[in-house]
């Protein structure tokens, strides 16, 4: 008993001290945003700013337009999110509760998307995208985005849970696919899809290389590219990219505090056979 | 029923977004009838006359893509629109290590902005989609210095609008301190190092502050400073390069001497020179012009000066100063439309000609102004760094040197310092590196359009 409340004991010290240690960074870098740049350059580091200042907050939406780049990767972030989830559970549903002819092969192609590096596809991708004249818009960004591999397969992973019986019932009572599928099969893959909608939500959020390929108004740019131009070619405005960069994890935060109690449900039912 | 119409109306709010119908900011430009008149014509041998329709007062936008200073450059485009209310011309800033990525893609597939900042360094892989300069040659010449080093195939893309190059920056502060003034500032690298043990501080046997640190800055002096001695990058074929010699070799023992012999310094005290001097402690670093706006920007308490880069004997007018850098005019995108095109040589032409704009953008980027319009500028005469670097023609540019130099010196130095490889073994390798890797760029050096290039070499 005491040998198990020790080991208790000793797990959570570990995993504060884990917990600490992956934290300290962003601590730093908020705390880093009231500062000068003088002083996050200088020698004597301090972790608390000697001298507070808001100056660099005050000075984001006047050099770079912060609203407007936070408002534009909101948007595409939960627009493709959405997309994803619930293409992608659409196709998981189909390769896991129906028998066809090449569902295996179908299966095997969706995992094969996922092995091709993203950098060999871009440059052709890119031409393609110039070629049909979606360049500067924003179904550049979803177009690609639309169908996700990874999606299909945690969402196919996650309802081959689903019991059989439930659906058969379902049938029997007179529902059509389309009700079985959104009335029965969606609500009870709430957790896996509070976890992918996490991941999605994350990789659209922090995208840069494409959105900076393809769009090229400032008005129409994401976060992650504007928070690239506070590093010149012979500096960079630590100060100004700290608070921007502070202001950008918030709605990252607000994701997970929001989809945290079923994430980790979701993230383990994926590995579920199925 | 009434969700099933919120959700209809949502998606179309969403598509109407996604295919870019999000309100812009809208053109601001407006169609001309009348062309300006009385306006002064500006420019020296090259003039600009702004009395007269641009694309026959027809709206037009330009894009211009740019990597830094879009305030400066927004200065141009601003008073160019001023005149022409019928151009608009959009700034677009970019991240820099990206712009190079995106913009080869871009001019390749036909999207590429009208006009574009250009880096030397990229030279190759942009020439190809650049429009030549539509300007007359002898004019150009005649106002801008260093323009036939930049002629290809009789024709010029882009030119240098100014020149970045090395000097010393000290801290006065520890300048002071240390009994000195103005001065005694060093005319030869014998003065620099008796200066550097005065501004050396030690607490027993540790070192405090640093008199002189070249710490991670190998590159700058190391392929500018043999110049100084007659000594070129390349053999007289403009093709070979020529690292592996006794005067390059003795730059790298004089560096080295500091450490060793004088001990103003070590490569283990501050890893980086320019944030040690900028963090104070160390009194004297060399490096390029660039520094100045980093102390203003990231180290404002510190109380700098300058002076120009010694030389090896008192006196004696080096063969060249230093190897410099230019920092390089707007390249116009050869597969624009006609139209743009067009506004986009006014506006080259524009630029080039209009003195005070251009001075303010070499004091931005503190580079010697090539427009020979600045030449006894005031403004140009009292910046720290500009004053310091004294005639812009005793400075010699080998051409947008491949990027193997510059790394394959700063290995040179790594092993030097952290490896204890001997500096001649070093220089052998540093020789060989950049022979292997620089053997199928086709690269021709320019050095021989040095005024001062020896005619028999």
């Amino acid at each position: 008993m005491i040998a198990r409340k020790a080991g208790a004991v000793l797990l959570h010290a570990t995993l504060l001290g884990l917990g600490l240690l992956t934290v300290a960074p962003f601590v730093w870098m908020a705390l880093s945003a009231f500062k000068t740049n003088a002083e996050i350059n200088s020698l004597d580091q301090t972790l608390l700013p000697r001298e507070w200042t808001i100056e660099n907050f005050v000075n984001l939406q006047e050099t770079f337009d912060i609203l407007r780049l936070f408002s534009n990767s909101v948007l595409l972030s939960v627009t493709i999110t959405s997309i994803v989830v619930y293409t992608s559970a659409l196709a998981g549903f189909v390769l896991v509760k129906y028998e066809f002819r090449g569902r295996t092969a179908i299966f095997a192609f969706v995992l094969g998307t996922m092995m091709i590096p993203w950098a060999v596809t871009i440059i052709p991708r890119y031409t393609m995208f110039v070629a049909v004249g979606l360049q500067d818009s924003y179904l550049s960004l979803v177009i690609p985005a639309a169908l996700s591999g990874f999606g299909i397969f945690m969402m196919r992973q996650s309802m081959g849970a689903v019991p059989d019986e439930v659906l058969e019932a379902a049938r029997l009572d007179g529902a059509s696919e389309t009700y079985v599928f959104h009335r029965i099969v969606l609500p009870m893959s709430v957790n896996a899809i509070s976890a992918l909608s996490i991941f999605q939500f994350l990789w659209v959020w922090e995208d840069y290389l494409w959105p900076y390929l393809m769009i090229n108004s400032p008005e129409k740019q994401v976060l992650a590219v504007g928070l690239t131009t506070f590093s010149g070619r012979y500096g960079t405005d630590y100060g100004g990219l700290f608070a921007a960069t502070t202001l950008s994890i918030i709605p990252v935060i607000v994701v997970y505090v929001i989809f945290q109690r079923r994430f980790v449900a979701g993230a383990a039912s994926a590995a579920v056979k199925g | 029923m009434k969700r099933s119409g919120a959700l209809v109306a949502s998606i179309g709010v969403t598509a109407l977004v996604l295919v870019g119908c999000s309100p812009g900011e809208g053109s601001t430009a407006v169609e001309v009838t009348v062309a300006p008149s009385g306006l002064p014509v500006q420019g020296e041998t090259l003039t600009y006359d702004p009395n007269r329709l641009v694309n026959d007062g027809e709206v037009i936008s330009l894009d211009w893509w740019l990597w830094d200073g879009d305030e400066v450059f927004q200065a141009f485009a601003d008073a160019y629109t001023e005149l022409h209310p019928n151009v608009e011309i959009s700034i677009v800033n970019q991240p820099w290590d990206d712009y190079w990525t995106k913009l080869p893609l871009a001019l390749r597939d036909g999207s590429g902005p009208a006009l574009f900042n250009i880096h030397n360094s990229h030279h190759d892989n942009l020439i190809g989609y650049l429009e030549p300069y539509d300007l007359p040659l002898d004019a150009l010449a005649a106002d801008y210095l260093g323009v036939d080093a930049h002629l290809v195939d009789g024709q010029v893309h882009y030119l240098d609008y100014g020149l970045m190059t090395g000097l010393v920056y000290y801290n006065a502060d520890m300048w002071a301190r240390a009994g000195l003034t103005e001065d005694d500032h060093p005319a030869t690298w014998d003065e620099l190092r008796e200066v550097a043990q005065r501004l050396t501080v030690r607490d027993g046997d540790r070192l405090t502050q640093a008199g002189f640190s070249f710490n991670s800055l190998f590159r700058e002096f190391s392929l500018g400073l043999p110049y100084q001695e007659g000594q070129h990058l390349f053999a007289a074929d403009m093709v070979t390069p020529d690292l592996d010699n006794p005067t390059m070799l003795s730059v790298v023992e004089r560096f080295l001497d500091l450490y060793e012999v004088d001990q103003v310094g070590s490569k283990d005290f501050g890893p980086v020179a320019d944030e040690s001097f900028g963090q104070g402690q160390t009194a004297m670093i060399y490096t390029w012009g660039h520094f100045y706006g980093s102390l203003l920007e990231d180290y404002p308490d510190i109380d700098f000066g300058t002076f120009r880069t010694p030389v090896p004997d008192t006196g004696e007018e080096p063969y060249a100063y230093d190897r410099y850098n230019g920092e390089s005019t707007t390249g116009i995108n050869a597969g624009a439309s006609a139209e743009e095109i067009a506004v986009a040589q006014d506006f080259v032409r524009f630029s080039l000609t209009h003195a005070d704009l251009m001075r303010d953008l070499c004091l931005h980027y503190s580079v010697l102004p090539m427009y020979t319009a600045l030449a006894d500028d005031p403004a140009i005469a009292a910046h720290p760094v500009l004053s310091a670097l004294g005639d812009v023609d005793r400075y010699i540019w080998p051409g947008p040197l491949p990027a193997a130099f510059e790394s394959s010196v700063d290995v040179m130095w790594e092993d030097i310092l952290y490896n204890g490889v001997e500096p001649a073994a070093a220089l052998a390798t540093a020789q060989q590196t950049v022979e292997r890797e620089i053997a199928h760029d086709g690269f021709v050096s320019r050095e021989n359009h040095y005024a001062a290039y020896p005619a028999e070499r």
